[in-house]
């Protein structure tokens, strides 16, 4: 039997639903038996609102969710299956120092994502506009884009002193700043006033709190 | 920590292209990741779709795009054609009535 791994976590007695812990040395992997049938054809699955692939991806979310709600997490990329327990305690030996560390730095901290976006420029009213006013106008546009790219840029620093990490991803359309943030629970009342401060106005959308997703880069081998 | 509220657009990013990545052969994914990573991304690009269909005036702009003025031009030239089409046709019925 195949094992659905989810995340590592301290190893601390955790009640969860279905899913177990794998220990070693203080650190515990999370994991549940899986039928590897489910995950069969994913990849060509439209990830609509009911798809499998939407029920999976929220079941895996839950799961870490759960862990996350009484122990620091290291969420593990969707998809990750052992063959067996002694492979899930030869990955806990891989990294162990390492993993121990960053469970301690992310101890305390939730994720927060912040998205920024452009407000749609006014229409351009063509009739009878000269070609001056027209020109004119154009460049108008221009320079609001330039400024709201600016300030988003802005924003980002600002919120990035209030935060224990952030991270920002490259935006792409009408997306300004597509940022997450790792904020002190205790902060997080000071840091969400920061974003409104700061956004008012603009068009800005807030999820979370999350597991720290975005501040898990690692890579875990078999060395 | 409740996560019924977070868009799916929003867990798919993270639950798919974040986290921990284990590599070497004690770990199988089961599905290939990266595949689905870009499938995910357009649903997530699609997902914004709606947002962004306000921001794409400047496709029809000529000042932006030269051939918007080309598309005026032949959507002028298909509703005259169209309209010639209308009066031969009408100018048909009625010689056909007239015969009857």
């Amino acid at each position: 039997m195949s094992l659905y791994a989810y995340a590592i976590t301290r190893d601390r007695p955790i009640e969860l639903d279905g899913p177990w812990l794998i220990r070693h040395r203080g650190l515990a992997l999370v994991v549940a038996d899986v039928d590897l049938d489910r995950f069969t054809g994913l990849e060509f699955d439209d990830p609509a609102e009911d798809s499998p692939l939407a029920v999976l991806a929220r079941e895996h979310d839950t799961v870490v969710r759960a862990v996350f709600r009484h122990e620091p997490v290291l969420p593990l990329r969707f998809g990750t299956v052992l063959e067996s327990a002694d492979a899930a305690l030869r990955l806990l030996a891989a990294r162990h120092e390492e993993a121990l560390v960053r469970l301690d730095q992310l101890a305390g901290r939730q994720e927060w994502g912040v998205r920024l976006r452009a407000a749609a420029p006014e229409p351009p009213q063509l009739d009878g506009l000269s070609g001056t006013a027209y020109l004119m106008a154009r460049r108008r546009n221009l320079t609001a884009a330039d400024d709201a790219r600016r300030d988003a840029t802005a924003v980002h620093e600002e919120l990035t002193r209030r935060a224990a990490e952030s991270t920002r991803r490259d935006p792409a359309g009408d997306v300004l700043l597509e940022a997450a943030y790792l904020v002190d629970v205790p902060l997080e009342d000071d840091f969400h006033a920061s974003v409104h401060r700061l956004t008012s106005g603009l068009s800005v959308e807030i999820t979370g709190p999350w597991p720290p997703y975005s501040f898990t880069r690692m890579e875990l081998a078999d060395a | 920590m409740e996560n019924r509220h977070t868009s799916l657009a929003d867990t798919l990013e993270r639950v798919l292209d974040k986290g921990v990545v284990i590599v070497g052969d004690i770990a199988v994914s089961v599905v290939d990741i990266e595949l689905l990573t870009l499938r995910v991304r357009l649903f997530v690009a699609s997902a914004q779709t709606a947002r962004e269909m306000g921001m794409d005036w400047w496709t029809d702009d000529p000042f932006f795009t030269p051939k918007a003025v080309d598309r005026t031009a032949e959507m002028k030239a298909l509703t005259q054609q169209n309209a010639e089409l209308g009066d031969r046709l009408a100018a048909l019925e009625r010689a056909l009535g007239e015969r009857s």
